[in-house]
């Protein structure tokens, strides 16, 4: 579990930007990091919020939305992106969606240096953190980190990336939104 | 219980400017009675995840009837998407579930609860607001517009069929295929169905 801090970066910021950008939908499941960004955008003038039951569907209905016209954006937690694998493929990526989504790393903060088999199973360490990068590699998609305030310009940044690529993009929230 | 063609003759029938989005056994049977670029095979995709994607495809669409043909196989993979659909408040989407009880491209092995599932009651339960179910052909042709063309009544609408199992063989897009649809890649596709929700 991520714990929300007073030192994270804040869902304000990031809720503005994502206006800014004009993102019409936000489908997602919310998790502790994400909440104030969920409620952010569940009170939005102009970005809809869909809550789904499990992330794979988060992508198959943001790729619906994107042939219809609209600019969806995905918010789920690193373990749902693991649960989403061929949705994404399937959906997002084979139809080659210019689609963003915002990814809380859970466990970022104990994530280990070292990768020996153990780091699997030891309790001091979440292994989805240790998973989640290799696994944006395999399925290619290109990511970069979000850590602070500082890192706004990135969501720019990864909607220019998606849309030159024509493929999804991740950023990956190092923090709890506060 | 109904023929593939006994569903799908009427629907082509009565079908004007709505989306059509269809799914496994369905997709080819479809496509060789429809050449609109409306219509959107979800092949070659994710299975599982048709019905969540016609519902994207209505919420960005308000003012345009989005027909999705789904497999129970595949309704089965994500019964969550009954809840999402009704939580979106979206009222354009029609949801047909195809009942044959069988995984119909891999070999009819029996799907899970084939004989006890009913869809009907799933829906009602997800909150649809209107829920059909037919197992025979003259009462479907005979509904069939008017669950097209009426007023829908605050939300999604949900229609199972009880339809027979054939022996659809696995689906490819390629040169090949005989439906327009599934002769380009899923991304050229993509473009040209979305070029045609603009237009």
């Amino acid at each position: 579990m991520i714990v929300p801090t007073h030192q994270g970066p804040l869902a304000r910021t990031l809720v503005d930007e994502l206006a800014r950008q004009s993102v019409s939908h936000v489908v997602g499941i919310p998790d502790n990091a994400s909440a104030a960004l969920f409620r952010l955008i569940a009170e939005h003038v102009s970005i809809e919020l869909l809550s789904v039951t499990r992330e794979g569907e988060a992508f198959a209905v943001a790729s619906g939305l994107w042939l219809g016209g609209a600019k969806p954006l995905v918010l789920i937690q690193n373990t749902g992106l693991l649960e989403s694998g061929d949705s994404l493929r399937g959906t997002a990526v084979r139809m080659g969606v210019p689609l963003v989504c915002l990814v809380t790393y859970r466990g970022y903060a104990k994530l280990p240096s070292e990768g020996s088999d153990e780091v699997m199973i030891r309790a001091d360490i979440d292994s989805v953190a240790v998973v989640t990068e290799p696994t944006l590699d395999a399925w290619r998609i290109p990511y970069e980190l979000y850590r602070s305030d500082a890192d706004i310009s990135r969501v720019q940044r990864a909607f220019d990336q998606a849309n030159e690529l024509s493929r999804p993009v991740a950023l990956l929230l190092t923090q709890a939104l506060c | 219980m109904l023929t593939k063609q006994e569903l799908l003759d009427p629907l082509a029938r009565v079908r004007t400017d709505e989306v059509v989005i269809t799914s496994m056994s369905i997709v080819r049977v479809w496509g060789r009675l429809s050449d609109s670029d409306l219509d959107f095979a979800s092949a070659d995709s994710a299975m599982g995840h048709t019905a969540d994607l016609a519902l994207g495809v209505a919420m960005a669409q308000p003012s345009r009837r989005v027909i999705c043909l789904n497999g129970d196989g595949s309704m089965l993979m994500s019964l969550g998407t009954l809840a999402t659909i009704v939580e979106s408040g979206v009222d354009n989407l029609i949801l047909f579930v195809l009942v044959n009880r069988t995984y119909e491209i891999t070999g009819n092995q029996p799907v899970p609860g084939a004989m006890a599932v009913d869809f009907a009651a799933m829906a009602r339960a997800a909150g649809f607001a209107n829920v059909y179910h037919f197992d025979e052909a003259g009462a479907y042709a005979s509904a069939l517009e008017g669950i097209l063309r009426s007023k829908i009544k605050g939300g999604p609408t949900f229609v199972s069929v009880s339809v027979a199992p054939e022996s659809e063989g696995p689906i490819s897009r390629s040169a090949s295929e005989d439906t327009r649809y599934l002769q380009t890649s899923l991304f050229d596709w993509s473009r040209r169905f979305k070029k045609a929700l603009e237009n």
